[in-house]
């Protein structure tokens, strides 16, 4: 019963707030903004407020670090009491909800569309209308054990498909465990597929928004995705919530898909297997497009210091402030420019996502996405594990997307 | 036979000498005492009504709108949809799935409950047990503890790769088992951590139980002859029946409200094998915004707790 009535009392709080507030703010007043961010960005974010009030002496930025797990639940709560911050982080695929509420202010003409990477902007682009700037970005790349596949004698890195599972194949024949380590269970499982369907040159939606997701080349890409699992290539049952570098480190897995944290997972945790991986571009089918994800910076409508919050904004999205922020917690530029300088350039491994990072793609932005990714998951599970066949997989998923993205 | 307390719930309610003492008093007293009498009441019913009256009055109107991420912003975009969202409910294949989980685990979960309870308070309550202080704390020390805790480390001991479980199976030439990952496991496993969580409150509540059994009646079947279990079977249960109902409702309402341990261990999967309509609920009202749908699924679950809970005081009581 607790849990019914907490349901309801946030229901009752969320809908009986009111009040409001905006305005321009004048830059040359002080002024105080507030600033919210997650995770490891909330907790390093003041290195960068200071940074900023050495320039403008005149604002003082006040960080709120919040934790990913009630992030969401949090922001929504203060749009609906008109009690949000200036300054907010936003994970990519969150913007179309808060785009919908008309919580968020548009960008201002001296933010740039094309000094950032197109995927990552446009993960900001709501109804035509630009309402965040991407912060920092990470995309997914496949890493792979050298010593592993070459004792396989698999051709690293894959060039397409038909190679990437040859080397699965043979990596699972050199190890007798998995050749790849992939999660068909996961919260993040479409991450892991969506590419899949890219790289095949389908989509979600087609230009005028309907979905395609029972296209032929979605049923394609299930095929491929499900034959790892099928041909016992992946782990059919991994438990949810497991971290895939365990079983790397322990050549369980020839190779897997992720992100840029991974790099430095490895060399923390991996130090029996230094210098035995590498990192490669996705594989190419029609294209090589991979998942593009992270966080952008949004200034609310509510806020009453738009101008003052605007300025930390732009700040923080230039390639000298994204070169800083990536020493601090190494977070990839979105600012294409800041990849030329500093640190960064002379990092090669790194230069891997700076190649993807240019064939890179973020979902839809539409508000029911994480509804409708859950379904897919849904799907994904099913036909991973042989329950339905491809087709019919492809095909629950396009009558989910007809419902849900009417909505 | 002592009868004094069988058939009867320890339900609150007024002695009846005091509700007949205020009925004889002056007006003036009794308005004073009632008005004391609500002082005292009061920080609880603010609460009650401001945390729990009104909000499960609001859901309950909420769950005939389609109240959703629109209406968070402007609460006019709410409509009402009569019994939509309850219709909805009968098609949802998952809504489904998660009914049949959560029934599974509450008949399956609740009898083992108390049959693991009963025979561990029987146990303790022996004369013969040595370290009786320890096993009791052994057994009721994971109640106390965090449920979250709890799963997190038991999601870690059923790992299939890393698993303390499956390094045992391992070292003794066993086969790995994906306790959580496998459909037709995946439920059985949760049960039997629910079990180890909650059998150490029946069975402080069974020890209660067995204690108020006067020994004479024990006595009494052993000059007839009675062994140890016909001693449980005609004397133990019989005595046992109000608490026996008592742990039977209160365990019943608090399984079908099942959600930290599948939501830390599986995520309600795999296949949807381990979601519970508390955590599709959750889902539904916290994941997506779908406020109404979630009321609705909340009236549900709530009419199914009433339902099981005056299903079982009717059985238990004309049982006695």
């Amino acid at each position: 019963m607790r849990k019914l009535a907490a349901a309801v009392v946030a229901a009752v709080l969320l809908a009986a707030c009111g009040g409001g507030g905006d305005g321009g703010g004048d830059a040359n007043q002080p002024t105080t903004i507030t600033v919210w961010a997650m995770g490891a960005e909330g907790e390093k974010l003041g290195t960068l407020a200071d940074e900023f009030t050495k320039q403008n002496p005149n604002i003082t930025v006040k960080v709120t670090p919040i934790t990913w797990d009630v992030a969401h639940q949090k922001l929504i709560t203060s749009v609906a009491g008109r009690q949000t911050p200036d300054v907010s982080q936003l994970g990519t695929t969150w913007m179309a909800e808060f785009g919908k509420l008309g919580a968020l202010d548009e960008v201002p003409d001296n933010i740039k569309a094309a000094d950032f990477f197109e995927g990552a902007w446009n993960t900001n682009v709501i109804e035509g209308k630009a309402v965040g700037v991407p912060w920092y970005v990470e995309t997914r790349v496949l890493y792979y054990r050298t010593d592993i596949a070459e004792k396989a004698g698999a051709k690293m890195p894959p060039a397409n498909w038909q190679e990437l599972q040859d080397a699965a194949t043979k990596i699972k024949k050199e190890t007798g465990k998995y050749g790849i380590g992939m999660l068909p269970n996961a919260a993040g499982t479409w991450q892991e597929f969506m590419p899949f369907v890219w790289q095949n040159g389908g989509d979600v939606v087609d230009a005028s928004g309907n979905p395609t997701l029972n296209s032929p080349q979605v049923i394609e890409a299930l095929e491929q995705y499900t034959a790892f699992y099928k041909q016992g290539l992946a782990p059919k049952n991994a438990t949810q919530g497991f971290a895939v570098e365990a079983g790397f480190i322990a050549g369980d897995y020839g190779m897997f898909f992720s992100g840029p944290w991974h790099v430095g997972i490895l060399n923390d945790t991996g130090k029996k297997i230094k210098g035995k991986w590498a990192i490669a571009p996705m594989p190419r089918e029609q294209s090589g497009t991979s998942f593009v994800g992270g966080s952008n910076l949004v200034v609310f409508n509510a806020s009453k210091n738009k101008d003052a919050a605007w300025k930390f904004v732009e700040f923080a999205a230039k390639p000298e402030t994204q070169a800083l922020w990536y020493k601090t917690v190494a977070d990839l530029p979105s600012n294409k420019a800041a990849w030329n300088s500093g640190d960064l350039a002379g990092q090669e491994e790194l230069q891997v996502f700076r190649t993807q990072l240019d064939d890179a793609k973020s979902a839809p932005n539409v508000a029911t996405w994480e509804q409708l990714a859950t379904k897919i998951n849904d799907h994904i599970e099913r036909a991973a594990l042989g329950k339905t066949t491809p087709a019919e997989a492809a095909a629950g998923m396009q009558q989910d997307a007809q419902t849900l993205l009417q909505k | 036979m002592a009868r004094q307390t069988a058939g009867e719930l320890p339900l609150a309610a007024p002695p009846q000498e005091t509700r007949d003492a205020a009925r004889r008093a002056p007006r003036w007293r009794s308005l004073r005492e009632a008005l004391i009498g609500y002082g005292f009441a009061a920080p609880y019913l603010i609460l009650f009504t401001v945390f729990l009256a009104v909000p499960i009055v609001a859901s309950l109107v909420i769950s005939f709108t389609d109240f959703s991420l629109g209406a968070i912003d402007d609460p006019a975009d709410a409509k009402f949809v009569g019994l939509q969202n309850y219709q909805d409910l009968v098609s949802d294949q998952k809504f489904k799935s998660a009914a049949a989980n959560t029934a599974y685990f509450v008949l399956a979960g609740v009898p083992l409950t108390m049959a693991a309870g009963l025979a561990a308070a029987v146990g303790l309550n022996s004369q013969v047990v040595r370290f009786r202080a320890l096993f009791r704390v052994g057994y009721y020390t994971p109640v106390v503890m965090s449920i979250v805790a709890i799963a997190v480390v038991w999601r870690y001991i059923l790992d299939v790769d890393v698993g303390l479980l499956n390094n045992v199976l391992d070292a003794v030439g066993l086969p790995r088992v994906a306790w959580l990952s496998t459909p037709a496991l995946a439920m059985p496993s949760i049960i039997l951590i629910a079990v180890w969580r909650n059998l150490g409150f029946a069975m402080v509540i069974f020890l209660a139980g067995l204690q108020g059994i006067p020994q004479e009646t024990y006595e009494a079947a052993r000059m007839d002859g009675a062994g140890r279990w016909q001693e449980f079977r005609h004397v133990t249960l019989p005595l046992l029946r109000p608490t026996l109902a008592f742990v039977a409702v209160v365990s019943s309402a608090g399984y079908l409200q099942l959600f930290e341990e599948p939501f830390v261990m599986t995520g309600g999967g795999p296949l949807d094998r381990t979601i519970s309509v508390a955590m599709y609920m959750y889902e539904q009202g916290f994941g997506f915004f779908n406020l109404g749908y979630a009321g609705a699924i909340a009236y549900v679950l709530f009419v199914a707790i009433l339902v099981l809970t005056v299903l079982q005081l009717r059985l238990f009581r004309s049982a006695t």
